[in-house]
């Protein structure tokens, strides 16, 4: 099936935001782009967390790697958009 | 590379014999001795200490025990420091008080303190190896009163010199201008230096100069150097906040983790060595199977990952204090704890080991169970929780674990999943945190109660009451057995411990898992305190692990904090000698 919305950064960082728990989300305000996961506080489980939530909402099959593979939001979305 | 054969003086003193309070007899000998070393009440001692005396005259009947304090009176000196050598190396001794007459100098008395070599300089940095082989090359110091000489790990091991392996640079400014001006002649002199010169420049440039509030860092290699530090960013430091120690528990490990620093930074090696020394026979088994390619038992076998994880949190633990850092206070996650607890002194390292050891033999006769990471809160979970299921811990808003015997645990997992809730295995074998682990809880709580625990030294945050660990539960045995059973908080206990102060929470252990936590923690998001994790986030390569180690040494810098250069030089200065094994075996046997 073909995409037919990109997800973009905005998207992501909103659903982030929203795994994190608002209240406890972590600071995603300013150019976080490149910021590794890790440094944004982003463990494995809480990006397979949002991995699942975005292949909910868009309908996408995003491959379990993506965690390991994609270590900033840069990756992770260049990898959901090619995603089919 | 081992110090683990060698026995350390930890403290020397040598006083004139006769005229002051130490006498020529070795009756007179324990009471002022004991008062000479701040120890006025053998009760006081750590356990397993023990008084040699030589080469004193005999008076009657020599003491075989001075008010609880064994004693053991030999007719030289030589025999009583050989003695003691023995007896520490066959543990029957921790640590050895050793008084000899006219030795090395007629009419003086003194005194050492002895202890294992490679716990002593896993536990200070102030200490003196012993080469028993000549009973000789101990630098005299006649009637000095308080003579200690500061240990160089790195008779154990050899400087290197390569310009390819990481450094750390550092340097300041009174202000801005003062950083661009040091920065702009850093960079010129390292355009114009020859690769093979860059290991040897000192830690901070230039050498000797007062640091300035405007400070910068660069992790680099030679090759890289100037780029390095053209790009490097400067802070303005105010009042540094104070370091917080975390140390992780069970699902960080990984195989050869913290591997780059064995054998390339000494006061991990030797605290690393010190640790799998009290494992006995076991020791270089759990050694073998921790830096092999192919490990005879798993590294997330509880019979692996619990020492090694204590091994390599303790190691870092001693390695950030040998850089002067004095934390203001420590958090451990479940195994984590025990690490907190030695550090804060709660614990001997023997005894903390004995502990670890008791814990691992009681959980492996479990029925098999594992953990499960859940990203959901502790209440949204409680609903699918039944038999020994239970909350092992509560690590982050979002962010629980389970854990249960591998059947049922493997049915809350299906359930968990089919309502849509991101669920991953925690690599453990053990159910740890849950009622099934009840039967070792309770048969290591009788092996505790022999054991002798103190009050913290040390600010030290509980995990299981999420509260500053009161001398109540830290003298408990019952508190450290349950922790078998009970559940971790440990967001309530970061929660604490970041509302006391603005801390740099620097995480001792493998992987970046509290530091991925904290960072969620409203108080590390809004900048009054901060994070910052030793290792790499993932395994990687030994070079990786020293990068990520001087990448933290640089962020303390930075915050304010004036390390210990020549400790920290280390990192990229020295190697475990390969020639150390072949060096002469000093065993019992051929002491004897």
């Amino acid at each position: 099936m073909p995409i037919t919305t990109e997800v973009t950064l905005a998207d992501l960082t909103r659903m982030l935001r929203e795994s994190a728990g608002e209240e406890e989300g972590v600071d995603l305000d300013g150019d976080v782009i490149d910021t590794p996961f890790i440094d944004l506080g982003y463990d494995s489980l809480a990006l397979l967390q949002v991995i699942g939530q975005i292949q909910r909402e868009y309908g996408l099959v995003i491959p379990d790697d993506a965690v390991v593979d994609a270590e900033t939001p840069r990756a992770l979305l260049a990898l959901i958009n090619t995603a089919s | 590379m081992s110090l683990t054969a060698h026995t350390a003086v930890t403290r020397r003193l040598t006083v004139e014999a006769g005229s002051g309070r130490l006498r020529r007899t070795a009756a007179d000998v324990p009471g002022p001795l004991l008062e000479s070393l701040g120890h006025h009440r053998p009760d006081r001692l750590p356990a397993r200490t023990v008084l040699y005396v030589g080469g004193f005259e005999p008076s009657g009947t020599p003491p075989q025990d001075h008010r609880g304090l064994p004693v053991r009176t030999l007719a030289t000196p030589g025999q009583a420091l050989r003695l003691a050598h023995r007896e520490l190396q066959e543990k029957t001794t921790d640590l050895a008080l050793l008084a000899t007459l006219d030795d090395p100098i007629t009419g003086t008395v003194t005194v050492q303190v002895l202890r294992r070599a490679a716990e002593a300089v896993a536990e200070g940095p102030v200490v003196g190896v012993l080469d028993l082989a000549g009973l000789g090359p101990w630098p005299s110091s006649p009637l000095d009163p308080e003579h200690s000489v500061v240990l160089r790990p790195l008779r154990h091991g050899g400087p290197v010199s390569d310009p390819d392996r990481h450094r750390l640079l550092v340097w300041s400014g009174r202000d801005e201008p003062g950083e661009r001006q040091v920065r702009q002649e850093l960079r010129t002199l390292l355009e114009d230096m020859q690769p093979q010169g860059f290991p040897a420049l000192p830690t901070a440039v230039p050498y000797g100069r007062a640091f300035g509030p405007v400070r910068a860092a660069a992790v680099t290699t030679a090759r890289q150097a100037p780029a390095a530090v053209e790009a490097a960013r400067a802070t303005t430091t105010g009042r540094p906040r104070p370091v917080a120690l975390l140390f992780p528990g069970q699902g960080s490990q990984h195989s050869a983790m913290a591997a780059g620093l064995y054998g390339h930074e000494p006061v991990f090696t030797a605290a690393v060595d010190a640790v799998l020394d009290l494992f006995g026979d076991e020791g270089p088994a759990v050694r073998a199977d921790w830096l092999g390619d192919r490990p005879v038992i798993p590294i997330d076998d509880v019979r692996r990952a619990q020492p090694l994880l204590f091994a390599v949190d303790y190691a870092l633990g001693r390695m950030v204090l040998s850089w002067g850092v004095r934390p203001a206070a420590l958090l451990g996650h479940s195994a984590g704890e025990l690490v907190a607890a030695t550090l804060a002194g709660v614990v001997s390292l023997p005894d903390a080991v004995a502990m670890m050891r008791e814990r691992v033999r009681h959980a492996v006769k479990i029925p098999a169970g594992g953990m499960l990471a859940v990203a959901a809160s502790e209440s949204a979970l409680r609903p699918y929780l039944f038999g020994d299921v239970a909350v092992a811990a509560v690590n982050a808003n979002q962010q629980t674990m389970l854990a249960g015997p591998t059947g049922p645990l493997a049915e809350v997992a299906a359930a968990l999943r089919a309502d849509g809730h991101t669920v991953v295995a925690v690599p453990a074998t053990s159910p740890f945190h849950c009622p099934a682990m009840a039967p070792a809880s309770d048969a290591v709580e009788i092996a505790y109660r022999g054991l002798r625990f103190s009050e913290p030294e040390l600010p030290f945050y509980s995990g299981y009451t999420g509260e500053l660990m009161g001398p109540e539960e830290a003298l408990s045995p019952r508190y450290w057995a349950r922790q078998l059973t009970d559940t971790v908080w440990f967001a309530p206990a970061l929660e604490q411990l970041l509302a006391a102060d603005d801390v740099l929470l620097v995480e001792a252990g493998p992987r970046q898992t509290l530091t991925a936590f904290a960072r969620r923690h409203r108080a590390v998001r809004l900048g009054s305190s901060a994070a910052v994790a030793l290792l790499p986030a993932k395994p990687g390569t030994p070079e990786d692990d020293r990068r990520s180690v001087l990448g933290a040494a640089a962020r303390i810098w930075t915050e304010g904090h004036d390390l210990d250069q020549q400790a920290l030089s280390r990192l990229w200065t020295w190697t475990a000698e390969p020639a150390a094994e072949s060096a002469r075996a000093l065993t019992p046997a051929a002491l004897s």
